[in-house]
């Protein structure tokens, strides 16, 4: 299905985000590039303000982007987000307790982004993304508070895919959850982008989940990329810069004397 | 190490459901806790956390707490008043929570809530509270103490508010201290200093510390002993050092659900649940 292309599926240039105006102005993205080839898995790391989460919802346009360029399958995206784009590019939230609404069944949460789209086969849709995220048709008509955590980040997961985008946006996907069940549901990642070709854009701040699920990484501070490493490079613990290696010895657990 | 500063036997929790029956929360364990870093690890709805709050008889009703022994210092818990326990609760035994957003008042600047903590526990006079706030600021390594005392609690980060916290907590220089989850909403760099402002109270002071955390990594870096919970028993404990050779099969499959950087993109073994595990006798975590 996907070609090898010389067109990386999304390609941020320069992109800068800034809140405020005047003496508040706080920029939160500063002149931040890189670029993801198609069925690649591409991960952002960096500690709270870092600035990595904004990356990602400026790619969403849920917040605006100040200054650069961010282009989707070789199409420069405006200052707006159309039904093309979104049916592209889907995002995944952290907490799945805030992300499901309480009083929609999955049925109803599945359907919705579908009907937006005037899918004509929302039933098969529906039924072919649960089957998908490994929830059987048990769990249609249920509510967000009869599943658990990781059911209802598959549930997420789950109405991303429904409009069978190219690129998933994943925003600390199993920081809420458990070790096993996040074992689980990273592995139900993986497995989707081998078997569909998706494109992903992985934030978090746990260096062991993006070494895992990424091929290459960049680290963030302070609204900019210090430096883009490999996932080997990770591994070996020799990246470039001072910080990288203060982050990778601190995922390392607790030493007396450092 | 060998002198208790906690003894607990046979501990309960059970709730009552308004539609009949009953879920154990806490299902017979029993431990000690000496001047140690004890770690309580296991995944959400283990127990870990009711097993905390038990401790201080914080667990509301409808939650029943039953045991048939908890001990410390010679002070009978279970047994206690509750105007004994509000002398022993935050003074003797301290607890800090995971999300400082919650525990923090949110009106009052951090500087008033510290030193009303510890004038409540201690009676003394304001102007050593005062002195006093700004110690505990310094040894929790806050930079420039005064002025972060006259902050209110939305104006300082999520690592300071934590360490705010923790001065509060050990203010009064309780001889245990219960930390729930207390280092999960923070960076990791900003979490191995709030570790390090623990390890040196357990150090120099001799206190007692139970670390609750789902955290199997850190609680074998940080911890001197470690009990393993698993639907409401203790399944395993053992050394720190050692939890990288834990036996039971829970423990095990926590261990290989663990991405590590070490081991590159190898697909992660999912935790295939024993029905056994949850009817097995708990195991004792006595010293």
């Amino acid at each position: 299905m996907s070609t090898a292309t010389s067109e990386p599926a999304l390609a941020v240039t320069d992109l800068t985000v800034a809140f405020g105006r005047g003496a508040a102005r706080s920029v939160a993205v500063d002149g931040v590039s890189f670029s993801v080839p198609e069925g690649g898995s591409f991960g952002l790391v960096g500690e709270s303000g870092s600035g990595k989460s904004t990356v990602l919802r400026a790619i969403a346009g849920l917040v605006p982007a100040e200054a650069g360029r961010i282009s989707v399958m070789g199409r420069t995206l405006g200052p707006t987000r159309d039904m093309v784009f979104y049916s592209t590019v889907q995002m995944v939230f952290q907490d799945p307790y805030a992300s499901l609404h309480p009083r929609h069944t999955v049925d109803r949460t599945l359907a919705e982004p579908a009907r937006l789209h005037r899918k004509p086969d929302i039933e098969r849709r529906i039924e072919e993304a649960l089957e998908q995220v490994g929830l059987g048709h048990g769990f249609r008509f249920r509510y967000p508070h009869q599943l658990s955590g990781g059911q209802r980040q598959r549930v997420a997961i789950a109405r991303a895919l429904m409009l069978e985008p190219k690129i998933l946006l994943l925003d600390e996907p199993t920081s809420a959850l458990d070790v096993s069940v996040q074992a689980e549901v990273l592995n139900l990642l993986d497995d989707l982008r081998r078997e569909r070709g998706l494109t992903y854009l992985l934030v978090s701040h746990d260096l062991a989940v993006v070494a895992h699920m990424c091929s290459t990484v960049a680290v963030m501070r302070g609204g900019r990329v210090l430096e883009t490493l490999s996932a080997e490079t990770m591994r070996d613990a020799t990246p470039a810069h001072r910080y990288t290696q203060d982050l990778l010895t601190a995922s390392q657990g607790y030493r007396e004397d450092s | 190490m060998s002198e208790a500063l906690l003894r607990v036997e046979d501990l309960w929790v059970r709730f009552a459901k308004p539609t009949g029956g009953v879920v154990e929360a806490v299902r017979g364990i029993s431990f000690e806790v000496g001047r140690e870093r004890i770690g309580i690890v296991g995944e959400s709805g283990s127990g870990k956390s009711m097993t905390g709050r038990s401790i201080l008889r914080l667990v509301r009703p409808p939650g029943q707490v039953t045991a048939k022994q908890m001990a410390f210092l010679g002070t009978d818990l279970m047994a206690a008043s509750e105007r004994r326990m509000r002398q022993i609760r935050g003074n003797r035994i301290s607890m800090v929570m995971q999300d400082p957003k919650f525990s923090l008042n949110p009106v009052m600047t951090v500087g008033r809530q510290i030193a009303e903590a510890y004038r409540l526990h201690t009676g003394a006079p304001s102007g050593e509270a005062a002195r006093k706030t700004l110690e505990m600021l310094e040894a929790v390594q806050i930079r420039d103490p005064e002025r972060v005392a006259k902050l209110y609690p939305h104006e300082v980060s999520g690592g300071m508010g934590q360490r705010i916290m923790i001065a509060m907590m050990l203010a009064p220089d309780p001889e245990l201290l219960i930390a729930d989850e207390p280092t999960s909403a923070l960076d990791v760099t900003v979490q191995l200093s709030v570790l390090r402002i623990m390890d040196r109270l357990v150090r120099d002071r001799g206190m007692g510390l139970i670390f609750i955390s789902h955290d199997l990594n850190l609680v074998a870096t940080f911890c001197d002993r470690i009990l393993i919970m698993y639907a409401g028993r203790i399944v395993e404990t053992c050394r720190a050092d050692a939890l990288m050779e834990a036996q039971h099969p829970y423990t095990r499959g926590l261990l290989s659900a663990l991405p590590r950087l070490e081991d590159g993109q190898r697909r992660l073994s999912a935790l295939q649940r024993d029905p056994a595990w949850r009817e097995a006798p708990s195991v004792d975590g006595y010293l």
